[in-house]
């Protein structure tokens, strides 16, 4: 192994495919939309430089302003919910016996399953005419209007899809944390049993602390994830009503697909890319931490 | 080494095997055309869309071993991005499905859809069509870009049995047109299905609304007038009045919700093209006897009320496209007897040529339909598709749904529209 290692020749080799495949997919686009998002670009003809006249007009574009609202919001719920969720299951996974792995599966399973499916399962689920309403109303209770409701500064429409992202993609967080969890000594846990420490303050001053940098990671994979949310918004709600559950993803497709306008696309990517190297630098200063020998 | 040999020899078979792409075997000379359109061929109940089907069918039976053609299908709300994705992508559909206005333009413009006036005038094809007026939404600088396949107006479908339930004649003025929906809601009816989700529903309402108080739609586009005006003003307030009427669930119901609350008798009026008949009698055909057709209600004291919204569904060819003949070949089979015939005999829409059809087996409706076509004054578009681009017509019609939804006042929402034009249009 040493003496591949040594060989340059074999570096460059195992490490060209890769080199290759990122440069080509993801690097060469992401430098091509910088570009075109300083351009008036329709994909049919040569893009034009026009400076900063797509960011100019995100500021007078409405649904924008409604989309970059909404992606915030996704963002702090996302983060704020499968934190606590993922860590609450994940603490009550590795203390139980019986059933770990069974509870373990049900809950990952959202996570592999198609969002498209599952947009089009929870917008039956949440129709007027169909699911929920048609429970509630058996019991005499006239059920919102849960994906068409227009009021408040966040939407009903929202809630609702935040909880369903939260539904499906919490056990991957849980599953971090319970790799992160599995990894502490036990030996920390018994020294603090004898000490006279309740499993609440184990969780708190032992468990909490060392699973630190998993949070920062989680935390990351949640914030970039809802960011660039897209697929069950669209299977849901299309952006509806009237643009008001607009993500970013959601009003960069239609801006470029619908209308031609890939250069105003381009930049909306671009506004969408500096929010997650922004979130991500965040966090990862405020969980910044050292590492422990658990 | 012989060892060595077999195994390298071995491990380019494989790796052939995994990369190797399975290929249709197809004759050399069969020309492989593709055709697009917005609905799902294999899961429609629309009797038009099923008519198309046909027409496909026939097509590759008729042209066996010479043209064939595949269909690409989707949903009509996703449509127009994912034929835009595919011109984008350098991969057009060699014909498409297209309607007329800004929609066309997008591909006209760019030399994306090619000129079929050869071809029309060849063969005495373009005599087949009823008149060169057909023709005048699909015509750039004297080219025809497009090929009109059926006509359908804006109309106002009703329950005849829920009216008669509720004591009410068919209305002939708006304020006639408010009270047979109150009286409608006073009989325990929804007296108006409409879809908000699916904005140019609620727009063609708006739309509507805007030519019965007699606005200059050219005039607004240039700007020789603002879009904040007395006639805008009032038709958006008119609109807000009828919303009162409106199932409670229209901000988020589809077009096709909409449409099959109408004809699974749940709402006793629906305002929709003519287009909608094939819909309604191919999902519920025992409806047909129940389903009535007005004429979209005069303003007194307003522009003519005999005007109506028309519009057709044409076809486009690309100019990329490496076999124009077949597809030429096809797009006559569209407009040729057999199919024009199921146009107007099974589908209930208006055919384009000259055909002679039966109009004893022609749905109900459709006769309702050709009435007040034989009365109009005149035809306008959609708005949506009479303004200067698409982006325009999606603007006019997510402020009219601002409007219904209550998130800004007629005022607000038309100074909107009047600012993204003065920004993006004029």
């Amino acid at each position: 192994m040493d003496k591949l290692l040594k060989d340059k020749k074999a570096i460059l080799f195992f490490l060209l495919p890769a080199f290759l495949l990122f440069t080509l997919i993801l690097f060469i686009p992401i430098c091509q939309s910088v570009y075109y998002a300083f351009c008036d670009y329709d994909a049919l003809s040569a893009p034009v430089f026009v400076g900063l006249k797509n960011f100019k007009r995100m500021l007078l574009d409405k649904t924008m302003k409604t989309a970059l609202k909404n992606s915030l919001f996704f963002l702090i719920f996302s983060c704020v919910s499968q934190l606590i969720m993922g860590l609450i299951l994940a603490g009550l996974l590795t203390n139980i016996k019986k059933g770990r792995n069974l509870f373990k599966n049900i809950i990952y399973l959202p996570c592999v399953l198609s969002s498209a499916a599952l947009g089009l399962l929870w917008m039956f689920i949440f129709s007027p005419k169909l699911g929920i309403n048609q429970l509630l109303a058996k019991i005499g209770i006239e059920g919102p209007l849960w994906l068409m409701s227009t009021d408040g500064f966040i939407i009903l429409p929202m809630w609702v899809i935040a909880f369903v992202a939260l539904w499906q993609y919490v056990g991957q967080s849980m599953m971090l944390y319970m790799a992160q969890i599995s990894g502490i000594g036990s030996s920390l846990y018994e020294a603090a049993y004898i000490d006279g420490c309740g499993k609440v303050k184990a969780f708190r001053y032992i468990t909490l602390p060392l699973i630190k940098p998993m949070v920062g990671t989680a935390m990351s994979l949640n914030a970039i994830g809802s960011l660039k949310f897209f697929d069950l918004i669209f299977n849901m709600t299309e952006g509806g009503p009237n643009h008001k559950t607009e993500v970013l993803a959601t009003h960069l497709y239609t801006q470029g697909f619908e209308y031609f306008k890939y250069g105003y696309a381009s930049a909306i990517g671009v506004v969408l890319l500096v929010l997650c190297l922004l979130t991500t630098f965040l966090i990862n200063r405020v969980f910044k931490t050292e590492n422990y020998e658990m | 080494m012989r060892r060595k040999k077999m195994a390298l020899a071995l491990a380019a078979v494989t790796a052939m095997g995994t990369i190797a792409v399975p290929t249709v075997a197809s004759a050399d000379d069969v020309q492989e055309i593709t055709w697009m359109f917005w609905d799902d061929l294999e899961a429609t109940e629309d009797l038009i869309s099923l008519g198309y089907a046909e027409v496909i069918e026939r097509f590759n039976e008729d042209y066996d071993g010479v043209y064939h053609v595949t269909a690409i299908t989707t949903n009509l709300e996703e449509y127009y991005t994912k034929l835009n994705a595919l011109v984008a992508a350098g991969d057009t559909p060699d014909v498409f499905i297209v309607s007329p206005g800004p929609n066309l333009d997008v591909y006209v413009d760019p030399g994306i859809a090619a000129p079929l006036d050869e071809y029309l005038e060849a063969d005495g094809w373009k005599e087949t069509f009823s008149s060169d007026a057909v023709f005048s939404q699909m015509t750039y600088d004297d080219s025809i870009y497009a090929v009109p396949l059926n006509i359908a107006a804006a109309c106002v479908f009703y329950n005849t049995e829920m009216f008669e339930n509720a004591g009410v004649e068919v209305p002939a003025t708006w304020d006639e047109f408010l009270e047979v929906c109150q009286a409608l809601q006073d009989a325990g009816y929804t007296p108006i299905s409409i879809s908000a989700g699916t904005a140019w529903c609620l727009s063609m309402v708006a739309g509507y609304l805007c030519d019965r108080e007699g606005l200059d739609l050219d005039a607004v586009e240039s700007g020789e007038i603002s879009w904040v005006n007395d006639q805008t003003l009032a038709a958006a307030e008119k609109m807000v009045e009828l919303s009162q009427y409106f199932q409670p669930t229209a901000a988020g119901d589809t077009n096709d919700v909409a449409t099959a609350a109408f004809y699974n008798e749940e709402a006793a009026i629906l305002i929709q093209g003519s287009w909608a008949i094939a819909q309604i009698n191919g999902s519920n055909p025992d409806f047909e006897e129940k389903c009535g057709v007005f004429q979209f209600p005069a303003i007194e004291g307003g522009n003519d009320g005999d005007r109506i919204i028309a519009k057709s569904d044409s076809l486009a060819m690309s100019s990329a496209t490496e076999y124009p003949e077949a597809c030429i070949a096809l797009m006559k089979y569209f407009t040729d007897d057999t199919a024009q015939k199921y146009t107007a005999e099974v589908g209930g829409k208006i055919p384009v040529t000259n055909v002679e059809y039966d109009a004893d087996v022609a749905p109900a409706q459709l006769a309702y339909v050709m009435d007040i076509f034989s009365n109009a004054s005149g035809t306008f578009g959609f708005y949506n598709e009479s303004l200067a681009t698409t982006e325009a017509g999606s603007m006019f019609d997510d402020e009219m749904v601002s409007i219904y939804l209550g998130d800004e006042t007629p005022e607000e929402a038309l100074q909107a529209l009047e600012d993204w034009y003065n920004l993006e249009i004029r």
